[in-house]
């Protein structure tokens, strides 16, 4: 009877939270006030693939939604991103039938990293995918390995581990778990020989503390790490991007399936494989992958197109507090060559919650900007004082960079000024301060 | 004056932008004319500390910590009298921790036989610490004796800190403090500061910033020149989160 009155909460909750617009956590924290066990009453379908990891989860699971679907599988997912366990059952029971039977061939699940073992305490992932564990939102989650410490216990002995083989941290999931697939990238045309970035997370082996070498790297420490003493190491991967050209926007999956990158980012390529992987796992052929894959262009508006004056802008959305985020984007505007312009903004430290926490600027590597083709860098939102403290630090000439602390006056001061394109770098939780003052595209 | 400043485990103890504690302290000492060597230590690696001018230590995870440690306890003996003698030093974050008595890490894997690991410190002030399973996170608004000015910064560790005799900050309006919400902070004692605030809390309070090149040249026998330049990038962003910390003090 509790079953049937939480589904009922649940659904009309859903039901009205949608007509205000609003609500997809609610109605699932109803239910589990009726019912607390309801997620181990319900009966799931046979792939529930899970996605977690500091980047890239919304992606990735946008993707491996497409991909299945156009497999001929029916998909429900977290679309709206409530990934706690709240969010959980909200997708779960607002998507089963009065009886409790989950009306999918899949259940996928963006999970929040520091709550999936309170969101899997019922039920758990037939296919777990991590896609990554660096520095993000420390706030919140103090270090990776506290992170590392809070998965840990949401991984089940009969779920398929889908990991990062190029990442240190994240691969330890896989000590004493036998179910386990890799995906990674070989050497290849964005590698380079040794770490990079400001700071060296991957300098000591995550199991034992000795000195890690690295054959080659992808970005930061992500790539082909060894430790000098425990033999933790980079394993064989089973899903591998094996060519990369960002020229012309293709990577090669597995020696012969091409992909055309609709974003040409280290960290889109990550994503894909990851989704790529993971469908793979649940018998989609790479070629169905692959014809969804290329070309594919996420709809969760991480990264849009505008104008502003006569600049054609593109926003970065990279998420502060994650200094591997902004490396990336900054990486991708250091490729460009192309005459540009950047703005960084950092006016709320998180959408979430209030902070003026500014230590993870100093993890980022704004030195990347220091390019000829970067021709200015305006800095602007109330933590201007402390981004510019960050870029004295840089080689960047004080010449090439200035601060304008109001975002609406650098708005208006670019909107006036040059034609050069623009890059904005910034986050979900001040984009659109910046992007209610411009000319969208389609 | 030709100043050697020590970094100690910048690889393993670099959390939260650490590093930038010792790179504005350097930039500052330059900014005064002195030529500012940096040398950095890393586990097992030799070390001069005696002929230094200023040592850091920044923050690391627990399991960094623990590695730091067990190499940092050569250093222990050597340490200490350097203090003495008024070396001026800083050991940020949980890099603290490791200057008391001992550290008893309650939080261990699931499963674990043992209810608490014991690590004896080098002992340099009596304190302890005891690292809980849960993180202490929050923005800090506080006072020292040092200078008038608010310090700001932001707690994040595991660690609670019993019987630091003298804090840095003596007291706190808000956030975390060695042993609970609104205890005093930090250890300061001679020319050692310590603070378990995040990051680069010299970048983030210029006017400790000031205090810590004070007592470089207090320790060379040196007056500290009364015209010094100025960061206004640091000072501007000092203002805009003492003036935000000290709002959300006033609610």
């Amino acid at each position: 009877m509790r079953k049937f009155l939480a589904i009922a909460v649940c659904k009309l909750a859903r039901f009205v939270g949608k007509l205000v617009g609003k609500g997809s956590s609610m109605p699932g924290k109803f239910a589990l006030k009726v019912c607390p066990d309801i997620l181990a009453r319900v009966q799931l379908p046979e792939h529930i693939i899970a996605v977690t990891g500091s980047n890239g989860k919304t992606s990735t699971v946008e993707m491996i939604a497409a991909i299945l679907r156009a497999g001929g599988k029916t998909v429900v997912y977290n679309e709206e991103g409530s990934n706690q366990i709240e969010g959980v059952a909200t997708l779960v029971l607002s998507h089963s039938t009065m009886g409790g039977r989950v009306k999918a061939d899949v259940l996928l699940i963006e999970s929040d990293e520091r709550y999936a073992a309170k969101s899997f305490q019922y039920f758990h992932p037939t296919e777990f995918v991590v896609t990554n564990l660096y520095r993000d939102q420390l706030t919140r989650n103090g270090h990776p390995e506290w992170v590392y410490d809070a998965i840990l216990p949401a991984i089940h002995p009969e779920t398929g581990l889908i990991l990062n083989a190029d990442d240190p941290l994240s691969s330890c999931f896989a000590q004493g778990h036998e179910k386990v697939k890799w995906f990674g990238l070989d050497r290849c045309a964005v590698s380079s020989d040794a770490p990079t970035g400001v700071y060296h997370d991957g300098a000591f082996c995550p199991l034992c503390h000795a000195p890690m070498e690295y054959d080659y790297v992808h970005y930061n420490h992500i790539g082909a790490y060894r430790c000098t003493q425990c033999g933790h190491r980079k394993p064989r991967t089973d899903y591998t991007v094996t060519a990369v050209d960002l020229d012309k926007g293709i990577v090669t999956l597995d020696g012969g399936i091409a992909v055309t990158l609709a974003f040409r980012s280290i960290y889109n390529i990550y994503n894909i494989l990851a989704a790529y992987a993971a469908c793979r796992e649940c018998g989609i052929s790479g070629e169905t992958a692959a014809g969804v894959l290329s070309g594919y262009l996420l709809k969760n508006g991480r990264m849009q197109t505008f104008r502003l004056g006569a600049h054609h802008g593109t926003l970065l959305t990279s998420k502060h507090e994650n200094s591997v985020a902004y490396d990336t984007n900054l990486r991708y505007i250091a490729l460009t060559n192309k005459d540009c312009a950047v703005l960084v903004i950092v006016d709320a430290v998180s959408r979430k919650y209030f902070t003026s926490e500014t230590s993870w600027l100093w993890d980022i590597d704004f030195g990347q900007l220091d390019v000829p083709h970067v021709k200015r860098v305006l800095l602007s939102g109330r933590y201007s004082g402390d981004l510019a403290e960050r870029f004295s630090f840089t080689a960047l000439p004080p010449d090439r960079w200035s601060v304008q602390p109001d975002i609406a006056a650098a708005a208006e001061e670019l909107r006036s000024t040059g034609n050069e394109d623009l890059y904005v770098v910034t986050c979900f939780s001040d984009r659109d301060k910046l992007l209610s003052r411009v000319e969208k595209e389609a | 004056m030709e100043l050697r400043l020590i970094h100690l485990y910048p690889d393993l103890m670099s959390l939260y932008g650490s590093y930038a504690n010792l790179s504005i302290l350097k930039r500052y000492l330059e900014g005064l004319g002195n030529t500012v060597q940096v040398e950095a230590v890393a586990p097992g690696g030799e070390a001069d500390l005696s002929g230094a001018d200023f040592l850091f230590m920044g923050a690391g995870t627990e399991r960094a910590q623990k590695a730091a440690l067990a190499d940092f306890l050569r250093f222990g003996p050597t340490l200490k009298d350097l203090a003495k003698a008024g070396m001026p030093m800083l050991f940020a974050g949980n890099a603290m921790e490791l200057l008391g008595a001992s550290i008893t890490c309650r939080r261990l894997p699931a499963g674990s036989p043992q209810r608490e690991v014991f690590y004896e410190c080098i002992g340099l002030a009596g304190f302890t610490t005891v690292q809980e399973p849960r993180r202490l996170t929050g923005d800090v608004y506080g006072h020292t004796e040092l200078y008038p000015e608010a310090v700001v910064g932001f707690m994040n560790k595991c660690g609670v800190i019993f019987g630091v005799e003298t804090p840095l900050l003596s007291s706190v309006e808000m956030g975390w403090g060695n042993e609970g919400q609104g205890s005093p902070e930090g250890f300061h004692w001679k020319n050692v500061f310590a603070s378990e605030l995040t990051g680069p809390i010299l970048v983030k309070n210029p006017r400790l910033l000031e205090a810590a090149a004070a007592a470089v040249y207090g320790y060379r026998g040196e007056t500290f020149p009364p015209e010094r330049p100025r960061d206004t990038w640091a000072e501007q962003g000092f203002a805009v989160t003492a003036e935000q910390l000290r709002l959300r003090c006033e609610k």
